[in-house]
């Protein structure tokens, strides 16, 4: 093969000529003397051809998508740590509430520049009190309600929660005006002062032992959160409000 | 591509313990390391398990790296090249234990590549055809001898220069030409050699 020189090529250098002739690098004298080697050599001719079909195919080849989940496993595996793109798609996900809030707005907005109106505002105050005291009652605090999870699982968790405390405070209202009655029957009876928080306490307490309370409520309710709430109800500023409205009226 | 300085600067930030920098790494080179290792290895789940390999190995071994002494591109993939021979030498340890328990005909590789192209023969349309035309490419690809897929792979698929692929395979360039050609030809001879038994 690289003896008999054909074309003034040899074989060996048209060997070592090949990948530039592939590579479209070759020019002048040498790819003509290239060509007319190819031409009539037996053994270099059909190199050249199976070379140049190779080499086509070859690049005939698309790259391959590697999957979406190699990044990711590469970090975890390397790092331990979640590429950022994952948290920016949690991130977008948190936004599910944005609409809600776009929604809410235009609707709330003709109410609120009403209420900067001065002969409205006090009406406003009372309802938006009210709604706030019975709010708390039922255990929901006002300042919290930007905070709610508008997430779908959360919803159906904030909704039962909600049930649970709407339940609860009317419970607890039935327990209100069994202690208003007492503390009325009590003025009655004693002296016209108005009852001090500790005799209060005392009358819920002897209530709480004496009839109503169900069981079933309270293990429904975490014993920390429910406990306070009765406990404190003459001591918590709103709840002594409503007494003091509903025992004025 | 790769923006050396770019790059260098990415590797002393990751050296340094940065992350994002890691994370910037791994998606400038995950694709190209992943089609080497495919058109290598063959499938995607030994790809992407090889891939992940390379850059666990990157990862431990990045301090290791000096750009003074070549492109970042070249470290990367002398790096995926070795994983590979590894890989390479493993499997075929594992087809020799294999091959005592079963029947060649068993063999996923000892089925002709004319059989594989008759149950494709007829295509639908172009984009299936090219598709299947790209399998079978795929598949000839396999046949061919480890030191002449790697040195095909790395200049007609990944387009590197001569230079860097002696790197790579620590060979001696005119070494690495002639590996180039005498893949290219053998790979055209499989597959004119499946065709004319199609037809
Ligand atoms: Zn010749």
């Amino acid at each position: 093969m690289a003896g008999e020189p054909k074309n003034g090529l040899q074989c060996a250098e048209f060997d070592a000529l090949l990948n530039e002739a592939l590579d479209a690098t070759l020019t002048g004298p040498k790819l003509e003397s290239f060509k007319a080697h190819a031409r009539v050599c037996a053994v270099c001719g059909p190199l050249f051809a199976e070379a140049d079909a190779g080499r086509r195919w070859l690049k005939s080849l698309a790259e391959v998508e590697p999957p979406v989940t190699l990044m990711h496993n590469i970090l975890v595996a390397t790092t331990g740590y979640e590429s950022q793109r994952v948290a920016v798609r949690a991130k977008g996900e948190a936004s599910w509430a944005d609409p809600i809030t776009g929604w809410l707005r235009p609707v709330f907005a003709p109410v609120l520049s009403m209420s900067r109106q001065p002969r409205f505002a006090m009406s406003f105050g009372m309802a938006f009190f009210s709604l706030s005291i019975s709010l708390s009652l039922a255990g929901v605090k006002v300042s919290d309600v930007r905070h709610v999870d508008l997430r779908p699982s959360a919803i159906k968790r904030t909704y039962y929660e909600t049930t649970g405390r709407v339940v609860k405070y009317y419970e607890n209202i039935r327990f209100v005006y069994e202690i208003e009655s007492r503390v009325r029957e009590f003025k009655k009876v004693t002296a016209p002062a108005v009852p001090t928080p500790k005799e209060q306490n005392k009358e819920k307490k002897d209530n709480n032992t004496s009839g109503q309370p169900e069981p079933r409520q309270e293990r429904n309710y975490s014993q920390g959160e429910n406990q306070p709430v009765l406990a404190s109800l003459p001591n918590d500023p709103p709840v002594g409000t409503v007494t003091t409205y509903r025992r004025l009226s | 591509m790769e923006d050396a300085q770019v790059v260098a600067r990415l590797v002393r930030r990751c050296v340094a313990g940065d992350v994002v920098a890691w994370e910037e790494i791994v998606q400038r080179y995950n694709r190209r390391i992943y089609n080497i290792c495919y058109r290598f290895a063959g499938s995607g789940e030994n790809a992407q398990d090889l891939t992940q390999e390379v850059f666990i190995k990157m990862f431990r071994t990045l301090s290791s790296y000096d750009v003074e002494r070549g492109a970042f591109m070249t470290w990367v993939t002398t790096i995926t090249r070795n994983l590979l021979v590894d890989h390479f030498r493993k499997s075929k340890q594992d087809r020799v234990t294999e091959s005592l328990d079963t029947t060649p005909s068993e063999h996923e590789d000892a089925m002709p590549l004319s059989e594989k192209i008759e149950d494709k023969a007829p295509a639908a349309d172009m984009s299936v055809q090219s598709r299947e035309t790209g399998e079978l490419v795929h598949t000839a690809l396999q046949k061919l001898s480890p030191e002449l897929r790697e040195a095909v792979i790395l200049r007609d698929l990944q387009d590197m220069d001569y230079k860097d692929i002696a790197k790579v395979l620590k060979v001696p360039e005119g070494t690495v030409k002639s590996r180039i050609n005498r893949g290219r030809a053998e790979l055209a001879r499989l597959l004119q050699r499946t065709y004319r038994q199609v037809m």
